[in-house]
C-alpha cells in the first residue's frame, strides 16, 4: 500500500515495456501501472479511486489511440485521485500548441523526449517522486534510498515536529 | 498489494528488508494501539473503583490520571501532545476547586488555573527561545554552514571525520532539534557514502556516530532536548533552581566522556582501511541583514544564558529574549510563530501538570511509601532509576519516559526515603532519557540513521547497548560520585 503508484500510459506495447524495464531500479517504492489507451487509464484511475490509492506520478505518451495524451492530462488534472500527482508528457511528437496546452491547463511538470535516455529517464522519474514525497507524504524514510535522499533529508529536518 | 488478478498491473516491488520491517511495525503499532484502546479505561477507572489502601480520594483522581498517561504515552493510542492535553483537562475536573465531582471537605483543592499554568511554565518559556534559536539557524542554514567550517579542521582520517561528525552534530543537538541535526548531518554523510562501496565498514561508522551523538548532545544544556525541561521544571517548583551554565558543568564534561567513548568503539570497529574520506559541504553563511540581526541575538542571548551567575536573570526570562528580539525585528514572521513545534512545548507541559497533581494529592507520599526505599543502598537506587530510565525510553519517547519518571523520582527524593537530593534524582533521570539507542524506534534521530540502510539493525544495537552501558556508569554512578565529592548536589 506504500508503493508509489505511477501511471503510464502508451499504446506500443514495446515502448510500456521498455519504460518499466527501465524504472527497475526504483521498483522498490513504486508501482507502475500500465495502461494502452486513454479509456484504459480512466478504468485504471477509477480502480485506483477505490483503492483510495493516489497516484504519484503520470506519464503520459501523446499520441494515443482515440485520444491526446495532452487531453489526457488536462483531464486528469480535475480527478481528485491525480490531482496532486507530477506530470510527464513522454513523446515524440508533441506540437508546439499541444504542449503549451499540456503546460498550462495540465500542469506539467516534465517532458521527456523519446527515445530517451534510461538515465535520463530515471533521474527525471526520480526527482519528479522526490517532489511529490515531499509534498504529500509526512514521513519521506521509507523512499530515503530508492529517490533524493538528501533532499528527502532536508525537508524531513525542517519540518520536523519533534525536538 | 494492490488489486489481484488485473491485467495490465504490474506490481514490481518485492519486498525488501525496509518494508517488511516497516509493514511489521505498522502491525505491532496497531496492537499496541489496541492496548492502548482496552487498558486505557481499565487503568483510569481501577482507582476511582476500587479502594487504594492507603490512598485518599484526591490521591486516588491522580493516580487514575496518572495510570491513564502512563498507558498513553506508552502505547501513543493518542498523540503524545494529546495525552499532555488530557491530563491537564482530567486535573482540572478531578482535583482542582473546579472538580466536577466534589472533593472531601479536608482537602483544600489547587485552583483550575494553576493546572492550566503549566502550558506557560517558566521552563518552557526558556524552551521557546531554545525553539526561536533552533528554527532561525535552520532558517538561515546557520547549523549547515557552522557544520561545513567546524569539520574542515578535522581532515580526512576515518577517525578524524568521525570525531568531526560526532562532536559538530552534539553540539548543535545542545541547542536545536536532535532530529533535525541528525537528519541535515545524514544529508550531509549522504553525499559521501554514495562514493564508497557497499560494504565498506566507514560506511557504517559514519551512519552511526550522527545518531549516537544527536541522542546524547541534547543533554548538554537544558534547551538540548525536552526531558532536561521537565527536570529543570520539577526542580524549579520545590525551591532547586538550575542556571544554565550549572546545567552544563554538571552535565556537558560526562556527555562528552560518553561521547567519546562512542567515538573510540566507532573508530576501532569501521575505520576500515583507514583511508581517507572527503566530506564536502558548502559554507556559505547567509549575509542578508535579517541573518545578521539573528546571530547577533543567538549570540547574545547564548551569552546572557552562560552568564546567568553574573547578572542574575534567571535562564527563563533571558530565554524570551530572542522571542521578542526576533518577532520585534520582523526576523520571525507570524508563520515562523505558528510554526513553533508547539506540540513539544504542550507535551512538557503535560509532564509538568502531572507532576504538580501527584504533588498536590498526596499521590507522591503513597508512592514514596509502597517500597522500603530505605533499605536499598544509594548507589543501587540511583542504577536502578538510571536503568528503568534508559529501558522506558528505548521503547516509548524520552520526553514521556521522563514525564513519567522524574515526578516520581522528585518525590522520592523531597520525601526524605532516599538518600538523594532532588537535583541529583533529576539530572540522573533526566540525562538517562538521551541513553537509549538500541532500536530504530527508539529515537528519530536512530531512525533516520537506519533508514539509509547502510545500517544493520545489529550494529545498531550493539552500539546502542554499549552507549547504554557506559551511559549507565557515566551517570548512574560515575557523574552522582564527583557531583556529590565538588558539592554540585545539596
Amino acid at each position: 500500500m506504500s508503493d508509489l503508484v505511477i501511471l503510464w500510459i502508451e499504446d506500443e506495447p514495446d515502448v510500456r515495456s521498455a519504460l518499466v524495464r527501465d524504472l527497475e531500479p526504483l521498483a522498490q517504492i513504486a508501482r507502475i501501472e500500465e495502461t494502452d489507451s486513454a479509456e484504459d487509464a480512466r478504468a485504471a484511475v477509477e480502480e485506483l479511486e477505490r483503492n483510495r490509492e493516489e497516484i504519484a506520478l503520470i506519464l503520459a505518451d501523446h499520441r494515443l489511440p482515440g485520444d491526446s495524451g495532452v487531453d489526457l492530462l488536462v483531464e486528469l488534472a480535475e480527478r481528485p485521485v491525480a490531482a496532486r500527482a507530477k506530470r510527464a508528457l513522454v513523446t515524440g511528437q508533441a506540437g508546439h500548441a499541444d504542449t503549451i496546452r499540456a503546460i498550462n491547463e495540465g500542469n506539467l511538470d516534465f517532458y521527456v523526449a523519446k527515445p530517451w535516455e534510461p538515465d535520463h529517464l530515471r533521474s527525471a522519474v526520480r526527482a519528479l517522486l522526490t517532489d511529490w514525497v515531499i509534498e504529500q507524504r509526512g514521513n519521506p524514510l521509507p523512499y530515503l534510498q530508492q529517490l533524493d535522499g538528501p533532499r528527502l533529508l532536508d525537508a524531513f529536518g525542517r519540518r520536523t515536529s519533534d525536538f | 498489494m494492490g488489486a489481484g488478478g488485473h491485467s495490465r498491473h504490474t506490481c514490481l516491488a518485492s519486498a525488501t528488508l525496509t518494508r517488511e520491517t516497516a509493514a511489521a511495525m505498522t502491525a505491532s503499532l496497531s496492537t499496541r494501539s489496541l492496548i492502548g484502546l482496552i487498558g486505557a479505561p481499565i487503568a483510569f477507572l481501577a482507582p476511582l473503583l476500587l479502594d487504594v489502601p492507603g490512598l485518599d480520594e484526591p490521591g486516588e483522581r491522580a493516580l487514575a490520571i496518572m495510570l491513564l498517561a502512563v498507558v498513553l504515552w506508552v502505547t501513543e493510542v493518542v498523540p503524545l501532545h494529546a495525552t499532555a492535553a488530557v491530563i491537564i483537562i482530567g486535573q482540572i475536573t478531578m482535583i482542582s476547586d473546579a472538580a466536577l465531582v466534589d472533593l472531601p471537605a479536608d482537602f483544600e483543592p489547587a485552583p483550575f488555573a494553576d493546572y492550566y499554568q503549566a502550558l506557560a511554565d517558566p521552563v518552557l518559556m526558556l524552551f521557546l527561545g531554545g525553539f526561536f534559536l533552533a528554527d532561525g539557524a535552520a532558517k538561515f542554514s546557520l547549523d549547515r554552514a557552522l557544520a561545513g567550517t567546524l569539520l574542515r579542521p578535522f581532515g580526512t582520517r576515518p577517525a578524524g571525520v568521525f570525531l568531526g561528525i560526532m562532536l559538530i552534530t552534539a553540539v548543535l543537538s545542545m541547542f536545536m532539534s536532535n532530529t533535525a541535526v541528525a537528519a541535515m548531518m545524514v544529508a550531509i554523510v549522504l553525499a559521501v557514502t554514495a562514493d564508497l562501496d557497499a560494504t565498506d565498514p566507514r560506511r557504517i561508522g559514519l551512519a552511526l556516530s550522527i545518531p549516537v551523538a544527536a541522542n546524547v548532545g541534547g543533554m548538554g544544556t537544558p534547551v538540548g532536548t525536552p526531558p532536561n525541561a521537565i527536570a529543570l521544571s520539577g526542580l524549579l517548583d520545590i525551591g532547586e533552581a538550575i542556571t544554565f551554565i550549572g546545567w552544563m558543568i554538571r552535565v556537558f564534561p560526562f556527555m562528552l566522556l560518553v561521547l567519546a567513548f562512542g567515538w573510540l568503539v566507532i573508530t576501532q570497529l569501521y575505520r576500515g582501511n583507514n583511508s581517507p574520506i572527503s566530506v564536502a559541504i558548502d559554507t556559505a553563511f547567509d549575509r542578508s541583514g535579517h541573518a545578521k540581526i539573528f546571530y547577533v541575538t543567538f549570540a547574545a542571548t547564548v551569552l546572557l544564558w552562560l552568564t546567568e551567575p553574573l547578572h542574575g536573570v534567571s535562564s527563563t526570562i533571558i530565554g524570551f529574549v530572542p522571542v521578542v528580539v526576533l518577532l520585534s525585528t520582523g526576523v520571525f514572521t507570524a508563520d515562523d510563530l505558528r510554526n513553533v513545534r508547539w506540540n513539544v512545548l504542550w507535551l512538557i507541559a503535560g509532564g509538568i501538570a502531572l507532576g504538580k497533581g501527584v504533588g498536590g494529592t498526596g499521590l507522591d507520599e503513597w508512592l514514596v511509601g509502597l517500597v522500603a526505599w530505605q533499605v536499598l543502598p544509594l548507589v543501587l537506587l540511583l542504577v536502578i532509576m538510571t536503568l528503568v530510565a534508559i529501558s522506558l525510553s528505548s521503547v516509548i519517547s524520552n520526553t514521556a519516559t521522563a514525564n513519567l519518571l522524574i515526578p516520581i523520582g522528585l518525590s522520592l527524593a523531597t520525601s526524605g526515603a532516599i538518600e538523594a537530593s532532588p537535583v541529583l534524582v533529576g539530572l540522573v533521570i533526566a540525562t538517562a532519557c538521551s541513553l537509549a539507542m538500541v532500536l530504530p524506534v527508539s529515537t528519530p534521530p536512530n531512525a533516520i540513521a537506519y533508514a539509509t540502510g547502510m545500517l544493520p539493525t545489529g550494529k545498531l544495537a550493539v552500539m546502542g547497548l554499549l552507549i547504554g552501558g557506559a551511559g549507565l556508569l557515566v551517570f548512574g554512578l560515575l557523574a552522582p560520585w564527583v557531583w556529590q565529592t565538588l558539592g554540585l548536589v545539596p
